[in-house]
């Protein structure tokens, strides 16, 4: 066989069991939400099992729904991606713009807190929250999320928004455009791609969040990341309601993935090819 | 007449660094106006503070007399060409041309037929619904142009608006801009480093060294009479032949060689002596020298010539009769002889 096509098949190798490794849990955690508990426990695993829909009518209308934990998630997301991007977009148009002695230092500060660990942020939030009357509300949890959100959306639309020429700029302010014209006609419109993929990623993060809404939320805020809980208890743990629930759980997550593919790729590479971020 | 400007004692300064060491000058309403020298000279940081788009550290802006020092870009009516033409990626070039209409609320009618007036007469009519990544360079100079012009400002800004063309284009766009600017009417300042393009577009150049405007003049005054041997050295293709000299009485001692003088002198004095390569000669009597190279370019010849450790251009229309190689000897006519003080470089 000629050499291009061992190189081939060794490529489709790799690549397949790296797709394995990814695809598996989900497909198993699919196969499982339409199990029943018996099945789910049967040793060795069954492969072949007559599909039930229950753990899915238990989760949506059942006693312990996760509904309302998904609309919990669904406000906590939604409110921390409108209040980041609305504090990010300007903000990060101001640092790409501005030339500041610290600039190296804040965007290094931006890095260092995506790389603390939260549950060293816990203990210190949950006092503060506490002092406020802010523990399990929709308030307290989103600034806490701002706190992460904020920094990662920033430094993303910082990037997008030095890869536009000064001079275009400048061309607007000359075209009696001025600063704030000049920022929503000329500059947004061109980082569109990277306000809809920070966007996207922001909302994701929050959605995704567990460690500070299991612990700074309760019984009002409990977003369906937490909610999963409900079928894990000292006696026995529901595996079947718990991968229906987190198939649910992932559903939007997958939308929104499918419908953003195109930006996030581009929005990934950006500034990998002079001015491949704008076209 | 609108269109004047007016620049007194400009000084800019980045941290410890002045860029420009107190410019003055003076525009006439309706001139071509260029600001000419080698890069990191200060042409361009002028243009910018003509444009409003770089505060000065000291002195004065004047536009029809009045001062807009403190003015915003935007409040000043100039327009600006930028080097890389600085079009809108995400308009088409209608909506581009359109843009500075927009900006003060001109009515759609009007501003369709402003955009359409002003791209028919830089030739982009027909590619008024195209994005500008799907034009050319040439077409995107143009758009830029129709952008500046559509909004009639008393004052255009140009920075090295042609530098991105290739070199047949940019010939024939020179000669279109130069045509664009008087029909308009209107005042142009054009930066650029191409001498060859201040002396054919400019009605009047000012020539700029290390942050100062060392000469200003038409192209005939300075490419004739240039005020320091810097700008002699700067202006004409090639540029003069400097030699180190001594002036004594009428004559001029270049090595052993005595010439004759322009003028006399009451104290002897070391001097630089330039002659463009236009008035060089090989004679029977003068210069010792060795021809190096002779370039035909069809209608001229260089030819390279070593005096002792320098090289001399000589520029003709005929190829000379010596081959490389051979010793020859070279003159110039006294009137030929421009002599510049050896330590302030100044004219004498």
């Amino acid at each position: 066989m000629p050499r291009t096509l061992w190189r081939r098949l060794a490529l489709a190798a790799v690549a397949g069991v790296g797709v394995a490794v990814w695809v598996f849990p989900v497909l198993w955690g699919l196969l499982t939400s339409f199990k029943t508990e018996r099945d789910v426990l049967a040793y060795p695993p069954v492969w072949l099992f007559k599909p039930t829909l229950d753990n899915y009518r238990e989760v949506i209308f059942g006693a312990s729904s996760i509904v309302p934990n998904l609309w919990s998630s669904f406000v906590l997301a939604t409110a921390t991606t409108l209040l980041t991007m609305l504090i990010a977009v300007p903000a990060a148009y101001a640092l790409g713009r501005l030339r500041f002695p610290a600039k190296r230092m804040s965007g290094f500060y931006v890095l260092v807190t995506q790389m603390l660990p939260p549950v060293g942020l816990i203990i210190p939030y949950y006092l503060v929250l506490q002092k406020l009357g802010a523990l399990d509300t929709y308030g307290g949890l989103t600034v806490i999320y701002l706190t992460f959100a904020l920094p990662f959306a920033i430094w993303l639309m910082v990037t997008y928004f030095e890869d536009i020429p000064l001079e275009m700029e400048e061309a607007a302010l000359l075209d009696r455009a001025g600063r704030l014209r000049t920022l929503w006609y000329v500059i947004l419109p061109q980082v569109r791609g990277g306000i809809a993929v920070t966007t996207i990623f922001v909302f994701l993060n929050a959605w995704n969040e567990f460690m500070f809404a299991v612990v700074l939320g309760g019984n009002r805020v409990r977003p369906v990341t937490v909610a999963m809980f409900n079928f894990i208890s000292v006696e026995q743990t529901q595996w079947a309601k718990v991968a229906a629930g987190a198939m649910l759980a992932m559903l939007p997550v997958i939308i929104i993935g499918l419908f953003a593919q195109r930006h996030i790729v581009k929005g990934l590479t950006v500034g990998a090819v002079k001015g491949g971020g704008r076209r | 007449m609108k269109g004047s400007v007016r620049l007194e004692g400009v000084v800019k300064r980045h941290g410890a660094t002045t860029v420009l060491h107190g410019v003055d000058l003076d525009i006439e309403p309706g001139e071509f106006f260029v600001l000419l020298g080698p890069s990191g000279s200060g042409k361009t940081t002028t243009l910018r503070i003509l444009a409003g788009l770089e505060e000065v550290s000291g002195g004065r802006v004047l536009m029809d007399g009045a001062d807009v020092t403190a003015q915003e870009p935007g409040e000043r009516d100039v327009a600006m060409v930028f080097q890389s033409y600085a079009l809108y990626p995400h308009m088409t070039v209608a909506q581009n041309i359109a843009f500075p209409l927009k900006m003060v609320g001109t009515d759609p009618a009007a501003t369709q037929q402003a955009v359409a007036d002003a791209a028919g007469k830089v030739g982009i009519g027909h590619l008024l619904e195209r994005r500008p990544g799907q034009l050319s360079g040439g077409q995107q100079q143009r758009v830029a142009l129709a952008r500046a012009i559509v909004r009639q400002p008393r004052l255009f800004l140009l920075d090295e608006p042609l530098s991105n063309l290739d070199a047949k284009l940019r010939l024939e766009t020179r000669l279109e801009l130069h045509a664009l600017q008087r029909a308009l009417g209107a005042t142009a300042v054009y930066v650029t480093h191409d001498q060859e393009e201040a002396m054919t577009l400019a009605d009047r150049i000012a020539v700029f060294m290390e942050g100062r405007i060392v000469q200003v003049g038409t192209p005939r005054e300075v490419f004739s009479r240039p005020a320091t041997v810097e700008v002699a050295g700067f202006i004409g293709t090639p540029p003069m032949n400097l030699l180190p000299a001594r002036w004594e009485g009428s004559r001029l001692l270049i090595g052993s060689e005595a010439i004759a003088a322009p003028s006399a002198t009451n104290a002897p004095r070391e001097v630089t002596v330039g002659v463009r390569p236009g008035d060089l000669r090989l004679a029977s009597a003068g210069i010792d020298a060795r021809i190096e190279r002779i370039e035909d370019l069809g209608d001229t010849c260089i030819t390279s010539f070593a005096v002792g450790g320098r090289l001399l251009k000589q520029k003709s229309d005929r190829l000379p009769q010596a081959r490389e190689g051979d010793a020859v000897r070279l003159a110039f006519a006294p009137e030929a002889a421009h002599v510049f003080d050896r330590a302030t470089g100044a004219r004498l």
